[in-house]
């Protein structure tokens, strides 16, 4: 048998060469079925958190998880529409914006019909009362508006129907 | 149309101030034809739908969509060209713009509204001309306002050195406050935003587990990312470096996602909050945003985070501060919004 470097008889002895008598050049397809031979890992679906050892310090398994969420890509990529869906996306998107802006116009106009109303009524008070502007001057006192402000009663949000129970006949308001 | 040219290059050449606008500039509303329709003109449309299909029923009976996708050797190309916004903002200049945020294809897009917030609802319905309503103030027709001195006063020119100042402050302090004007029908003040934020101490002393836990909850409870802030001054006592550790999370919400928070702390967690007597009534900054804080036992309370109040470790749910940002400049006005909305205020009230 003739002998090898020692460089060479190390690396056949990592590659799994047989040291033949007569040495032939490994080619690829040999080398691959070798190292195919030996799988590299064997599968598992365990969760390498959970194969460590129990007495290891791990986290608080909750708050584990809610940095998995936090970190989480949240933004998807922006739509693609074709040239139909496009269309059909635009105008749907600018009749909503036509309603929008007749819906606000139409709040506005509202208000302001109001507010002219209101003009009217105390102009009336002022001069037309016969009371020499006492019933004026009264209405437009406002000594506790901005220290009362509105009874809690009032600071609800509206509901489409009353509740279950409907009228509450036994409520007091709080004395402090 | 060479005259339209003309004219146009002419209106470009000639200061701004001559160029006749369109639109009047006193106008408080704006009303545009395209906004006046008309539904008798509906007659002029196709009457059958275009979305129907026309094929014929055996072409329809044969069609076979699975059979023919696993027939296929490749995946189809897309049908039509698909535009791209750009990722980075790289100036006005730059041939490849960014679509509007209303466009599908933006990055900015954000679908919806998908609801009609029931606060919004009582705040057009009722709040709105009621607060206008108590604001009012009767002036007389042909009522001019004396003329107020200026805000920013002079220097008297009793030394050289006078020369060239800028303007002096207010008097009593330099602050300058917004301007109040009188409530009338066009500046009823409404919620703008409402921002949320709360300073976790123990993120800096501790771990970050802190910080991740807040984070979530006020994303939780408030449909909004949150953004993380470090120190900006030095607590020695809680071990707390400026610039070094990160100690705060803020959202801010607007539009649909504030109304939604609005009304679940109206509605769900302020009235079961024990022994609360309310918003403190010296609470503000004097410019229309009411400030007040939660308890991390009151913010447990938010329907977001009892239902799944096991996922987070109790101990580590944050206090928040809340701040209420409203259109209104000053805080009484602020207050008056906030009260008429279902938030108490105890105490002395301080403007």
């Amino acid at each position: 048998m003739r002998s090898l470097s020692p460089i060479l008889a190390s690396l056949a002895n990592a590659l799994k060469i047989p040291l033949s008598s007569a040495p032939t050049r490994p080619s690829i397809t040999q080398l691959s079925n070798e190292l195919l031979k030996k799988p590299a890992r064997t599968f598992t679906t365990t969760n390498p958190l959970l194969k460590r050892k129990t007495n290891a310090p791990r986290g608080d398994r909750r708050v584990t998880l809610i940095r998995y969420f936090l970190w989480h890509p949240l933004t998807p990529r922006p739509l693609r529409f074709s040239r139909t869906r496009f269309l059909r996306h635009w105008t749907i998107h600018r009749a909503w914006q036509l309603h929008q802006a007749q819906q606000r116009n139409a709040r506005e106009l509202e208000l302001q019909r109001q507010w002219q109303a209101m003009n009217a009524a105390c102009e009336e008070l002022r001069t037309g009362a016969g009371d020499g502007g006492k019933l004026f001057r009264k209405s437009m006192n406002k000594r506790a508006v901005f220290t009362d402000l509105f009874p809690i009663e009032y600071g609800r949000l509206q509901t489409e129907g009353p509740s279950q129970e409907g009228w509450n006949h036994e409520w007091k308001r709080m004395v402090k | 149309m060479a005259a339209s040219e003309s004219s146009r290059y002419l209106a470009r050449s000639l200061p701004r101030a001559f160029v006749p606008t369109v639109r009047p500039q006193g106008l408080c509303l704006r009303r545009n034809v395209s906004g006046q329709t008309a539904p008798a003109d509906l007659n002029e449309l196709e009457s059958a739908t275009s979305l129907a299909s026309m094929a014929s029923s055996d072409a329809v009976k044969s069609f076979d969509p699975i059979a023919r996708s696993s027939q296929r050797k490749k995946q189809l190309p897309r049908s039509r060209y698909q535009f791209r916004s750009p990722k980075y903002d790289r100036g006005p200049l730059h041939p490849h713009q960014p679509p509007p945020p209303s466009d599908p294809s933006s990055r900015l897009y954000i679908p919806g509204p998908f609801s009609l917030p029931r606060v919004e609802q009582t705040y057009q319905s009722t709040v709105a001309s009621d607060i206008l309503t108590l604001c009012y103030v009767h002036n007389p027709p042909g009522f001019k306002p004396p003329p107020k001195a200026a805000r920013l006063r002079s220097w008297d020119d009793s030394s050289p050195y006078h020369k060239n100042r800028p303007l002096r402050g207010p008097r009593g302090g330099d602050v300058l406050r917004l301007l109040r004007k009188p409530i009338n029908f066009n500046n009823v003040p409404k919620l703008e935003r409402i921002t949320i934020h709360s300073y976790i101490k123990q993120a800096a002393q501790e771990n970050s587990s802190w910080l991740h836990v807040a984070g979530m909850a006020v994303q939780a409870i408030t449909n909004a990312k949150v953004e993380t802030f470090k120190s900006k001054t030095s607590v020695a006592t809680w071990s707390i470096v400026p610039g070094r550790d990160t100690v705060a999370v803020k959202a801010e919400l607007r539009g649909e996602d504030m109304l939604h928070f609005f009304g679940k702390l109206v509605d769900v967690v302020l009235p079961r909050i024990k022994d609360w007597e309310g918003v403190k009534g010296s609470s503000g900054d004097s410019s229309g945003n009411i400030t007040f804080g939660l308890e991390p036992e009151n913010v447990a309370l938010f329907p977001e985070i009892e239902v799944n109040y096991d996922m987070y470790p109790p101990k580590m749910i944050p206090g928040c501060h809340i701040t209420v940002h409203t259109s209104a400049k000053t805080d009484k006005d602020a207050r008056l919004l906030l009260s008429a909305m279902g938030i108490p205020f105890y105490g002395k009230i301080v403007n």
